[in-house]
């Protein structure tokens, strides 16, 4: 059964078609990549899926929550990570762990923030005003934010790219392990090795259109590698 | 360099129109013009009750006034140019890569604010005179002076909160010290010489354009020049020194801030103004300094007004300058950073609006301090009453009209023709009322039910629309 499901959804910015009759449906367990160039539309669908924005026209469901109607409850229950790296510049990264924890109403904040500044090895800037924090801490800041409540699903945007390469692999092994306690995760990235080595299902967004969904197995089958696969489709297109 | 300069202009001319349309926003000056323009028509009418020197002095007065609302870029310097451009566009921001100093962005940053407001207000209220005056006969020499002795107006206002921004920013103590040498200088010479010539020193262009002179010009362009110079030497990056570490304060301030439904924002919010030192900043600015420059034009009127007529148009001036309060607590706060979270636009715009309550104590601990030096301690509570009246009705309006943006919305023209037409008379009528009775201070109140539904139908308009996250 599909935890996320669209139904030609589609958002308008002017005559600018950002995102242009999508229709996807994401498995529950999966670690699903929406795949694109930059401006092909993978934020403005993050956006319209948690009700931050209203699509001009379409549907979609969340966990069976509408995000127009519903947007707060959609919020409630996943975990997002936002485009920008941007936590509120005059907050500690603790305090900021702490502000969304009373947000969300988590309990046990400190044990739970401690563990993420212990995981993603930056508890040194726990006092730190995030305004002056590099952006790889930010990015990580932002990424234990989203998973402080354990959601059931977490849509994440771009969340790879400012961290070291020691990083990037805790940030994908957690991801691994994460799906396959039977959670979701919705990413969006550009960076294909990324989506290759990690992702089992992926979709191509190319100006606002779906060119393809597919799984990440089927292809390696095929032995096609996904940046082959990607540029032939964009070009193609 | 020029690259550097009309690139930035070009985004702020682009943020503020993809916003709102670019006719609605091209028309700003505009309208300008035309209020400038209609205003000298009814010039003669005004002259009747107010004769020439002091309606001088409350226009240029205004330009100062704008001059010092658009200044204090010292306090806010990076934190604004991180806001208005660091997340949406990145030109300030990326300068940074470029090998381009700091000092040199700011300088660009601040030169182009400068312009930008110059074309906004400035320019085209004095075309709007210059245009009208050979309708009416004027001589067109007092017109070209009068945009000249504006300008000289607004960048003396601007300059001078400048430097004194820019001070703060490097040592608070030092700021003190300068405001303790001014206030005691003004007060010293008020002794020695009579209050038109200590207001006339104040109000150079007022001077310059009452009688011209050179050396007048000279001295003002003069004093524009070294304020502005040191204050982009006295500008320092804010995080130069070495990585600071802090206290966790949300957790007491949020608790001690229970009492409100959205404390932890709130909580947040104060956090920001006092570490960022806008809180304190914008106070002595935006605040304290524009009305004790107008309180110091009113006490001129004291030939025409009482005391409690004094004190209730101060009450009111407040009100309008108190309500502002609420751009500092939008404009300086990234709100992406938490509109992911499950919260409604309505319910960060409440947090809002309880943080813009708690700062309400600074309007009225300003007012009883004007009642009291000024000989009016009984009409106290009813100035209060009417200050907050118009400051809660005030913030009622910007809810309904500019959501979450009020800062950039004003200068849609609409909006901003909205606000000055529903502001005008109600502000008219209440000092009319004032004038009557001070007992009539407390019809205001009736203000706060349009403010209710006001602020009532803004939370489901800016629910309903998307959030443009500028
Ligand atoms: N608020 C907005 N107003 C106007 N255009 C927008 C807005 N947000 C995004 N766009 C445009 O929509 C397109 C898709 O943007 P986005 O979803 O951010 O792409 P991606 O995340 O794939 O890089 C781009 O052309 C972008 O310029
Ligand atoms: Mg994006």
């Amino acid at each position: 059964m599909p935890v996320i499901k669209t139904e030609n959804i589609s958002k308008k910015f002017g005559e600018l078609k950002a995102v242009d009759e999508v229709n996807l449906g994401v498995e529950k367990g999966s670690l699903f990549g929406l795949l694109g160039p930059n401006g092909s539309g993978k934020t403005t669908m993050i956006k319209m899926l948690t009700g931050q924005i209203k699509p001009s026209s379409g549907s979609a469901k969340v966990l069976g929550i509408d995000p127009v109607k519903e947007g707060i409850r959609v919020r409630e229950v996943v975990g997002i990570i936002p485009e920008q790296e941007t936590p509120p510049s005059f907050l500690t990264s603790g305090e900021y762990l702490s502000f969304v924890a009373k947000i969300r109403k988590i309990d046990g904040i400190e044990e739970k923030s401690d563990w993420w500044f212990d995981y993603l090895d930056f508890a040194d800037k726990k006092d730190v005003l995030c305004k002056d924090l590099s952006r790889g801490t930010r990015q990580k800041l932002m990424f234990a934010q989203a998973f402080l409540h354990d959601p059931e699903i977490a849509l994440i945007d771009e969340p790879l790219i400012n961290l070291d390469p020691v990083m990037q692999r805790k940030v994908k092994k957690f991801l691994k392990d994460y799906v396959e306690s039977g959670n979701t995760v919705f990413l969006s990235t550009h960076i294909l090795e990324i989506a290759e080595e990690i992702c089992t299902d992926f979709a191509i967004l190319h100006k606002g259109r779906l060119l393809h969904t597919g799984k990440t197995d089927e292809l390696k089958e095929k032995g096609m590698h996904l940046d082959d696969f990607f540029m032939e489709l964009v070009e193609r297109s | 360099m020029f690259t550097l300069f009309t690139s930035m202009f070009k985004e702020e001319w682009r943020m503020h129109s993809t916003l709102f349309g670019n006719l609605n926003f091209a028309l700003f000056p505009v309208l300008i013009f035309a209020i400038a323009f209609m205003g000298v028509f009814i010039l003669p009418l005004i002259t009747t009750v107010m004769d020439t020197v002091l309606l001088s002095i409350v226009v240029h007065a205004q330009f100062i006034l704008l001059g010092i609302m658009v200044g204090s870029f010292g306090i806010l310097g990076k934190e604004v140019m991180n806001r208005r451009f660091g997340q949406a566009s990145l030109i300030a921001y990326s300068a940074r890569s470029l090998p381009v100093s700091e000092q040199m962005v700011f300088l660009n940053f601040v030169v182009k604010d400068i312009l930008y407001y110059f074309i906004l207000w400035v320019l085209p209220f004095g075309l709007g005179f210059l245009a009208a005056s050979p309708f009416l006969g004027i001589n067109l020499y007092y017109p070209m002076l009068l945009l000249l002795t504006l300008s000289i107006a607004f960048l003396m206002g601007l300059c001078t909160i400048f430097l004194l921004s820019a001070i703060y920013s490097r040592s608070k103590p030092a700021l003190f010290a300068v405001l303790a040498i001014l206030l005691a200088g003004f007060l010293g010479s008020s002794i020695l010489y009579s209050p038109g010539t200590v207001l006339s020193a104040v109000l150079l262009p007022v001077s310059i354009f009452d009688s011209f002179t050179y050396s007048g010009l000279l001295l003002s362009l003069g004093a524009i020049a070294v304020f502005f110079t040191l204050s982009i030497l006295f500008f320092t990056s804010a995080d130069t020194g070495s990585e600071k570490h802090y206290r966790n304060l949300l957790d007491s301030v949020s608790q001690r801030l229970g009492f409100l439904q959205d404390n932890t924002l709130v909580a947040k919010d104060f956090i920001d103004l006092y570490r960022s030192g806008i809180g304190i900043g914008q106070t002595i600015f935006s605040f304290l300094l524009p009305l004790g420059l107008i309180w110091l034009v009113l006490s001129f009127l004291r030939e025409f007004l009482t005391q409690n007529n004094i004190l209730f148009t101060i009450a009111v001036v407040t009100g309008v300058i108190a309500s502002t309060m609420y751009t500092w607590v939008t404009e300086f706060d990234s709100i992406s950073a938490y509109y992911f979270l499950p919260l409604n636009i309505s319910s960060i715009i409440r947090a809002k609006t309880g943080t813009f309550t708690v700062l309400q104590v600074v309007p009225v601990v300003f007012i009883i301090a004007v009642g009291l030096l000024s000989d009016a301690a009984a009409s106290i509570p009813n100035a209060v009453v009417l200050c907050l009246s118009v400051s809660f009705f005030e913030l009622a309006l910007m809810i309904r009209m500019c959501g979450l943006e009020p800062g950039t919305m004003i200068y849609n023209v609409r909006v901003f023709l909205k606000y000055i037409l529903i502001t005008g008379p109600v502000i008219l009528v209440l000092l009319g009322l004032t004038f009557i009775s001070p007992y009539l201070a407390y019809i205001s109140v009736i203000l706060f039910i349009p403010a209710w539904y006001l602020i009532k139908s803004g939370f489901k308009k800016w629910d309903n629309s998307d959030y443009a996250g500028f």
